[in-house]
């Protein structure tokens, strides 16, 4: 398994790829992938594969993987599934670095034995396989990339540190549409699938290894080796934060409804459990993955005293609520930061935390107010709330809110609620990497989270 | 197997339980209690009731042999016809906080402990808290701060706070004997903690 894991450097950092079930009808799966490739002027060779045609899109096409002069590292097969196998064992004869099945009709419609069969062709090869019954990989940084929906309509994101493995292709396509939307960068995506060869615990163990990787989203149903899982997320959350998403939670919240332990022990409370006992950060939800991804990007806070600057009082309050609710401390400000920030303020306003720096406030007022908390001792992170609409703020509020982000000293999360205009600020400041937040609590709950994962790292560094 | 075969088996792993005897009958509960030493429970076994309380099958705090005469007949009246194994008679458990402790194999994850608020809090509020064997102390401390209730295990109030020692003991011994017997599903509940140790009242598991 071990030179599997490692195999799959083939697969994402491909010099030639081929694509098994190459089609000239538009909209087949087989037209779609080897269109992308061109399309993204994939570097490397690509090597359509499919007995029908002599040539397809100017390309030569070949009848078999083995017909190919050369090298091949990674394979990618949409043919019916009873094809797979005899596919297999001519990548195998071929010694490819590695195939990426996406065909489904295997384990899911109960044809495991078909599934045994690439099983038993891929280990004795040692050949690390992705699937059967996914989306497969992209790696923006190399191009490859054979999720199998047109451009177009799915936009791929640019490259960047966050890695998403997923089971379910559905939600694997939403979530990379999303990132593409919101500006995130994604270094690997992985859809695996079935998980038949290599499962999810193994493409943790690689992305652990992975140099652009730098933080991991999961994504859940269900897993077959749940302790293999456990030991998997425990050595990689260690290095690299995972952000976990569980579906499939239903049964379980019935169960516990029961007193009986074995009714209350409903699956989905395992997971939980591991999912605590790994210190993984387990998010309720798509959007909160995204809450939780922008600000695994920022510098570990020391602790959890936060910081409070806004223009508003009313959000102050709200937010020095959700602090309170999810655990978090407002921060006691230094003598020092208290004269400071007196100086800041309009004769009528008062040195309190959240800091209330009033409607009034301009980009000036912030900055100050940012620099002065950045330096105090008694303050871990920093919650920025700007209310877009007030006269005084403008566009400059982005720079400085970067110029903080290139610092990297302590982490901030900043919240805007309101409208269109407000949401055009907030994807601004996304697409610049700064945390962004349309409510006081998505902020606070992904600042928790990240209190709890420093303090984790911190401790792990002690002993 | 029967419960004192269960009882047996728990003990031999290292389990502390109540002192307590199976009565076959009212003079041989009385002798029971006198070795024990009151106050004593009385509570019915038999295989056709599980819940015992329901069918009024368990009687309470019972101080001297009059109490515990009445207690029994009142039993043997309830279990209406039932088959009945015996009486088991067990010293009372001390007072304080009371939390069901239970384990079960998960499918894919294994041996697991799920720990909560004895009684019927677990059932309303689920709250409950659970890690996946083995454990380690510092697990058992995470799962009590997890539980919405656990300033009531601090010492909410004035009441000095349960011993934790005890706790992280008894949920590790039962990740071993989980293990080692290879149990299917088991519940400690209640076990009654204090500021000193705790007591298991009632145990049942299934392999």
């Amino acid at each position: 398994m071990k030179r599997m894991i490692k195999n799959l450097g083939r697969v994402f950092e491909p010099k030639s790829v081929a694509i098994v079930g190459a089609s000239a009808t538009p909209n087949k799966i087989g037209n779609v992938l080897v269109r992308n490739f061109l399309d993204t002027k994939f570097p490397g060779a690509v090597y359509p594969v499919n007995p029908k045609y002599p040539e397809l899109f100017g390309l030569k096409c070949y009848a078999k993987v083995s017909d190919i002069p050369g090298k091949v590292d990674c394979v990618i097969v949409a043919t019916p599934a009873e094809t797979v196998p005899g596919v297999m064992r001519d990548c195998a004869d071929k010694k490819v670095g590695g195939v990426v099945i996406l065909s489904g009709g295997f384990e899911e419609v109960n044809r495991n034995d078909l599934a045994q069969k690439l099983r038993e062709i891929a280990e004795a090869s040692n050949i690390p396989v992705v699937g059967p019954n996914c989306l497969g990989v992209f790696n923006p940084y190399t191009k490859v990339d054979s999720i199998f929906l047109p451009m177009y309509k799915l936009e791929r994101p640019k490259a960047g540190s966050i890695a998403f493995v997923t089971q379910s292709g559905a939600v694997g396509s939403t979530v990379v549409d999303l990132m593409a939307y919101y500006g995130v960068g994604l270094s690997k995506f992985i859809s695996y699938g079935n998980g038949t060869i290599l499962d999810e615990s193994d493409y943790l163990e690689y992305l652990m290894q992975d140099e652009k990787t730098k933080t991991i989203i999961l994504y859940l149903e269900g897993v077959k080796d749940g302790r293999k899982l456990l030991a998997a997320m425990k050595k990689v959350n260690k290095v690299k934060p995972i952000i976990a998403l569980k579906a499939g939670k239903g049964a379980g919240g019935q169960a516990a409804a029961r007193s009986h332990t074995g009714n209350i022990a409903g699956s989905y409370l395992a997971y939980n459990a591991a999912f605590k006992q790994a210190k993984v950060a387990e998010a309720d939800g798509i959007d909160e993955v995204f809450d939780f991804v922008k600000i695994f990007n920022q510098p570990k806070p020391k602790g959890n005293r936060m910081g409070v600057i806004t223009n508003g009082g009313g959000m102050g309050v709200l937010t020095a609520d959700y602090i309170e609710s999810e655990g978090l401390a407002l921060a006691q400000f230094s003598e020092e930061t208290k004269k400071e920030l007196a100086e800041i303020l309009p004769a009528y306003g008062t040195v309190a935390n959240p800091l209330d720096l009033v409607a009034d406030a301009g980009v000036e007022a912030y900055e100050k107010a940012i620099g002065v908390m950045m330096k105090d001792p008694n303050i871990d992170g920093l919650i920025v709330i700007i209310l877009t609409q007030t006269p005084p703020i403008d566009e400059r509020i982005i720079h400085v809110l970067t110029k903080v982000l290139d610092a990297q000293t302590k982490p901030i999360a900043t919240i805007s609620v309101g409208g269109t205009y407000t949401e055009v600020y907030r994807k601004i400041l996304e697409s610049k990497g700064v945390p962004s937040y349309s409510s006081p609590r998505a902020a606070v709950k992904a600042m928790e989270r990240l209190v709890v994962y420093s303090k984790y790292c911190r401790q792990l560094g002690k002993k | 197997m029967t419960l004192v075969e269960d009882f047996s088996l728990l003990e031999k792993h290292g389990f502390k339980l109540l002192p307590y005897y199976l009565a076959k009958n009212e003079a041989d509960a009385l002798k029971a209690a006198k070795k024990i030493g009151y106050p004593v429970a009385l509570k019915i076994v038999s295989p056709e009731v599980e819940h015992k309380t329901d069918i009024g099958g368990v009687r309470i705090t019972l101080r001297n042999e009059e109490m515990l005469r009445n207690a029994y007949k009142e039993i043997m009246q309830n279990a209406n016809g039932r088959k009945v194994d015996g009486i088991l008679v067990q010293k009372m458990a001390r007072k304080g906080v009371e939390l069901i402790i239970g384990g079960k194999k998960d499918p894919q994850f294994g041996h697991m402990v799920v720990l909560g608020l004895g009684g019927i809090y677990v059932e309303i509020f689920r709250d409950i808290s659970a890690r996946i064997c083995p454990l380690v102390a510092s697990d058992v401390d995470e799962m009590v701060a997890e539980l919405k209730v656990h300033p009531l295990l601090e010492g909410a109030r004035g009441k000095k706070p349960v011993n934790k020692k005890a706790l992280e003991a008894l949920v590790l011994r039962m990740c071993r004997f989980m293990a080692e017997e290879d149990i299917k599903e088991m519940d400690l509940n209640p076990v009654v903690f204090d500021e000193r140790g705790c007591d298991i009242v009632d145990a049942r598991f299934s392999r």
